[in-house]
């Protein structure tokens, strides 16, 4: 374990900087987001929830991944190159296990290549939590605030210090870059971190008892909920703005798009969501889910019963945002009690 | 505040029991503190999850639209901003008065749990509104703070606290005490053209396009938005500045001169875009070129800008 | 060695189009070489891209014995399909797949093969007709009950009069919606026809596509006519973008119906959500 003292932090990322594109939380007209470091930027890492999740940087919100030339009858295509590496520094544990979860659908067969090749120019560096905030329930998904076992490397603040642990060869190769910078860490780092975890997991732990916002045995229990009465009281107030599907650092959803010039071109995909009306709406103007009611319902299933039907893992990681930011409150915590998991 | 928390459900029992209405669109409490959400009562079981407190900021009147469908009466909860909305969708056309019967609340400034967040006001049970002080209460005790340091801060700047329109009114009214509404447009007026579009295309190149500031307008309520047509469409999805600054441009021209500066939009903004901004710019200068108008305040107005005096200012043709 | 990003289409030719209605063509398509774009089996599709317009997902209607082309049935329905309509021999176009399941051939052998199909849905059945028919020993009888509103809005003329009736141990039912000047043949909805006709089910699949409305009379006649859930098969069509799992549009339960579909026994909708 090594630990860097924070004075030396924007050395550090400067250095980063030097190696990739690095992004990390940066406040700008009161709002912290990750975006790309530059000097002087006003680096947040207190903020837990960046308002955004870094999903983007895996998953942007637009993405060309081809360029047409059309002339006449006659049309030409070509790839365009993937963005190349680039640094994720103080990504939270949540927002990394929901890139992890993103992962299953992208690269199991056949594999989005184009995600792969994004991703695998990232090294992710996570930041762990000290301690939740109120909209935090990670610990139902069996997450853990203080901890990322996702991340290529894991940091943890404390105070003076933050201790930094490579977890992997990718997180090894930019460590070993960083040697002058980090120092080694005393036997007391290892036990320090333990403890950090261990509290912010525990207080975690108390507050979603306390809300009953255990997620146990949900899927089993909306298995037979689809015609269930849940959906009509609570898809009502929703006004299928997607901003929690948007904002939610698992949702994965696209959209395929052209955009031409003349006779040039771009194809892109861009983020959609299963909140907006159009999502299903077919061509010749049938829609299967034609009210904000089967788009609810299709939003929850598909994070607690159809995901992880597939791929063994809830598409929530308790992030909280949508929580916070879902204009009427529909939040996923109530569909989780009215579902009402098995003990 | 009890009182009126209290006398809310009495009334949406009565108009249920009695049969007038079909359905009460009220709030209800989450499990947080400052989650009050739109509840819909359609029988005496829902009336008792009724609530009135300082969290009741999502206007009721656009759901309206949809309710009013397959509904003889509904009745709804206003409080002065909410029926400034309520008259804009009646001018519009999209809402029949008689089918809808209004409890007009009075409204003294709701709270804004993220300013008591950014004060360290966290991990609350519960915030009452006690004259004009707000009691936070939480495991340690109660604390007692100035209800105006933590409101919205377009309840800050409120001109109609007290409903314009109503069937009924709920409660005593309450005094106006507005701060000046444009100051934020006058500082933005202060500074250069390169500097304030450089501005600007800060804020929209923050937009993710979710469109909750449309979805919750109650000025945006044409039955087929422009940004939703398929073919052809004229908003494209990717997500680039141009993108971002031809939705803002239009969703602002599309709401000028209806827009109640609710401030609905910049609410539920998940980025925190200051949309009131621009739309404020839009009321001022509507002002100041047609001569002073309130949209929503009384739907028999002409607006100005849909109509035409021989005497109008040619500002925008003028360079 | 770098896996090609699976959104990437191939360009590829039209060299061939056919008008069957007029509000349908069929389309022949070959790489520029002239070779096929790829192998399939029936029952996938293709995604077609005319940039600028976009891209759309369409069953291959040319059987898989066809080695030379592959061939797409496309009615007029939106943007890309206005534009193909439009378009004339020659025209270059992005393509990419196979995608979906396909049909489950295996379980199709030995058996006795009805298929119903309405309007464009013969387009997938086309596919798997003519396979059948290429590989006639390996099935049993084949009968094929096929409508359309009007004579005139029936596609694959010549297959539907002249080739399948006479190929061996095949029969084909043609009925039209109403009466109409100078048909002799069935009138009536394709349902009621499966129904007169009465099928038995002893050894026999039943493949039917056609509009959601159809199919849904059929199964109830199916039904009636003794066919158990396991034996008929269909398929979806529904909003599709990606057309490998990834985009959800096309998400139904725990179901991408453009991977693990669009081919679906009945017993398997019927644990789905009906979403569709
Ligand atoms: S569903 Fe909500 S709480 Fe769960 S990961 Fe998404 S945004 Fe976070
Ligand atoms: S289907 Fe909806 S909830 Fe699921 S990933 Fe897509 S947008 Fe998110
Ligand atoms: S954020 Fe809330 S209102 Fe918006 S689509 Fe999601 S659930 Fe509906
Ligand atoms: S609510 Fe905010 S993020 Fe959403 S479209 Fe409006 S400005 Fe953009
Ligand atoms: S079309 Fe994208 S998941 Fe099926």
């Amino acid at each position: 374990m090594k630990k860097i003292n924070k004075e030396k932090l924007p050395a550090l990322w400067e250095r980063l900087a030097d190696e990739a594109a690095l992004y990390l939380p940066v406040e700008e007209d009161g709002v912290v987001n990750f975006a790309p470091w530059k000097e002087g930027a006003a680096v947040n890492l207190d903020v837990i929830n960046t308002m955004v999740p870094p999903k983007h940087l895996v998953f942007p919100q637009s993405e060309n991944y081809l360029r047409f030339h059309v002339e006449g009858s006659k049309l030409e295509i070509e790839p365009l190159d993937v963005d190349g590496p680039y640094v994720v520094f103080g990504a939270r544990p949540c927002d990394v296990a929901g890139i992890a979860i993103i992962d299953k659908l992208f690269l199991d067969e056949p594999c989005d290549t184009l995600y792969k090749e994004r991703r695998d120019n990232g090294t992710i560096i996570s930041l762990g939590c000290n301690e939740p905030e109120e909209t935090c329930f990670c610990t139902s998904f069996d997450l853990e605030p203080g901890f990322s076992p996702d991340a290529d490397i894991s940091t943890w603040d404390l105070g003076e210090y933050l201790l930094w642990e490579p977890r992997n060869e990718k997180g090894q190769a930019l460590t070993a870059k960083l040697d002058d910078l980090l120092e080694a860490a005393d036997s007391g780092a290892a036990q320090a971190v333990e403890k950090l975890r261990q509290d912010a997991a525990s207080r975690e732990a108390a507050v979603v008892r306390e809300h009953g916002w255990e997620v146990q045995g949900v899927k089993e229990a909306l298995e037979d909920k689809f015609d269930s009465e849940i959906w009509d009281e609570i898809y009502r107030r929703c006004l299928g703005c997607g901003v929690c599907t948007y904002l939610c650092p698992t949702c994965h959803c696209f959209d395929v798009q052209d955009y031409s010039k003349g006779q040039e071109g771009l194809r892109f995909r861009c983020w959609d969501s299963c909140m907006f009306g159009d999502f299903t709406l077919m061509a010749h103007g049938e829609n299967p889910r034609p009210t904000q009611k089967e788009r609810v319902r299709q939003r929850f299933m598909h994070k607690l019963l159809y995901y992880p039907s597939n791929f063994e893992v809830y598409a929530c990681v308790g992030c909280g945002r949508c929580v916070r930011k879902c204009p009427v409150s529909i939040d996923i915590t109530q569909v989780i009690k009215a579902a009402g998991g098995v003990e | 505040m009890k009182q009126l928390n209290e006398v809310i459900k009495e009334v949406a029992a009565q108009s249920l029991s009695r049969g007038e209405v079909d359905l009460v669109i009220g709030w209800k409490k989450g499990d947080l503190w400052w989650q009050s959400y739109p509840a819909f009562v359609e029988g005496d079981e829902g009336v008792a999850d009724l609530i009135w407190d300082p969290f009741c900021v999502p206007n009721l009147s656009r759901y309206l639209l949809e309710e009013l469908d397959d509904k003889s009466k509904v009745a709804i909860f206003v409080k002065g901003c909410d029926a400034l909305g309520f008259n804009q969708l009646l001018q519009d056309k999209r809402v029949e008065r008689e089918k809808v019967y209004l409890y007009g609340i009075p409204c003294d400034g709701l709270v804004d749990p993220r300013k008591l967040e950014a004060a360290g006001h966290k991990w609350l049970s519960e915030v009452r509104r006690d004259g004009d002080e707000l009691v936070l209460v939480s495991k340690e005790g109660e604390q007692r703070v100035k209800a105006r340091d933590f409101m919205y801060d377009k309840c800050l700047t409120c001109r109609y606290p007290n409903p314009v329109t109503y069937d009924q009114m709920l409660g005593e009214a309450v005094e106006a005490q507005p701060q000046e509404r444009f100051a934020g447009v006058e500082e933005l007026e202060k500074i250069s053209d390169d500097e304030r579009f450089e501005y600007w295309a800060r804020q929209f190149s923050r937009c993710i396009r979710c469109f909750a500031c449309r979805n919750v307008c109650p000025a945006c309520s044409c039955r087929e938005c422009i940004f939703d047509i398929p073919e052809p469409r004229w908003l494209g999805k990717a997500k680039e500045l141009s993108e971002d600054q031809f939705y803002h441009i239009i969703r602002a021209y599309h709401v000028a001169g209806r827009c109640v500066d609710c401030g609905e939009c910049t609410r539920v903004c998940p980025v925190d875009l200051p949309l009131q901004e621009l739309n404020r710019k839009f009321i001022k200068d509507i002002n100041e070129l047609y001569g002073e108008y309130d949209a929503g305040v009384d739907p028999e107005t002409e607006a100005p800008l849909v109509t035409y005096n021989t005497n109008d200012p040619a500002a925008f043709t003028e360079s | 060695m770098t896996v090609l990003n699976p959104l990437l289409p191939q360009v590829a030719k039209i060299v061939k189009i056919k008008a069957e209605t007029p509000t349908i063509k069929t389309y022949r398509v070959v790489m520029p070489d002239g070779s096929k774009p790829f192998e399939h089996i029936p029952g996938q599709c293709a995604m077609i891209s005319v940039p600028p317009v976009g891209e759309a997902l369409f069953s291959i209607t040319s059987s898989p014995t066809q080695e030379e082309y592959m061939e797409f049935s496309i009615v007029k329905t939106g943007s890309v399909t206005n534009f193909l309509h439009e378009v004339e021999e020659g025209f270059e176009i992005g393509i990419r797949g196979p995608y979906g399941n396909g049909f489950p051939l295996e379980s199709f052998k030995g058996k006795d093969i009805l298929f119903i199909g309405g309007g464009i849905g013969l387009a997938p059945l086309r596919s798997l007709i003519n396979y059948c028919l290429d590989k006639r020993e390996e099935f049993g009888k084949i009968d094929i009950v096929y409508g359309a509103r009007t004579p005139d809005d029936m596609i694959q003329k010549d297959e539907i009069f002249k080739i399948w009736p006479e190929a061996p141990d095949t029969e084909v039912h043609l009925t039209v919606d109403t009466e109409w000047e100078g048909w002799e043949g069935r009138v009536g909805f394709v349902p009621q026809c499966v129904e007169e006709i009465c099928f038995s089910p002893e050894n026999r699949i039943a493949v039917t596509c056609g509009p959601p409305i159809m199919i849904k009379f059929v199964l109830q006649g199916l039904d009636r006519l003794g066919f158990t859930p396991e034996q008929i098969v269909t398929t979806l069509e529904l909003r599709m973008k990606c057309g490998v799992g990834k985009c959800g549009r096309c998400n139904i339960g725990d179901k991408y119906v453009c991977k693990d579909g669009p081919v679906f026994t009945y017993a398997q909708l019927l644990n789905m959500p009906p979403e569709y």
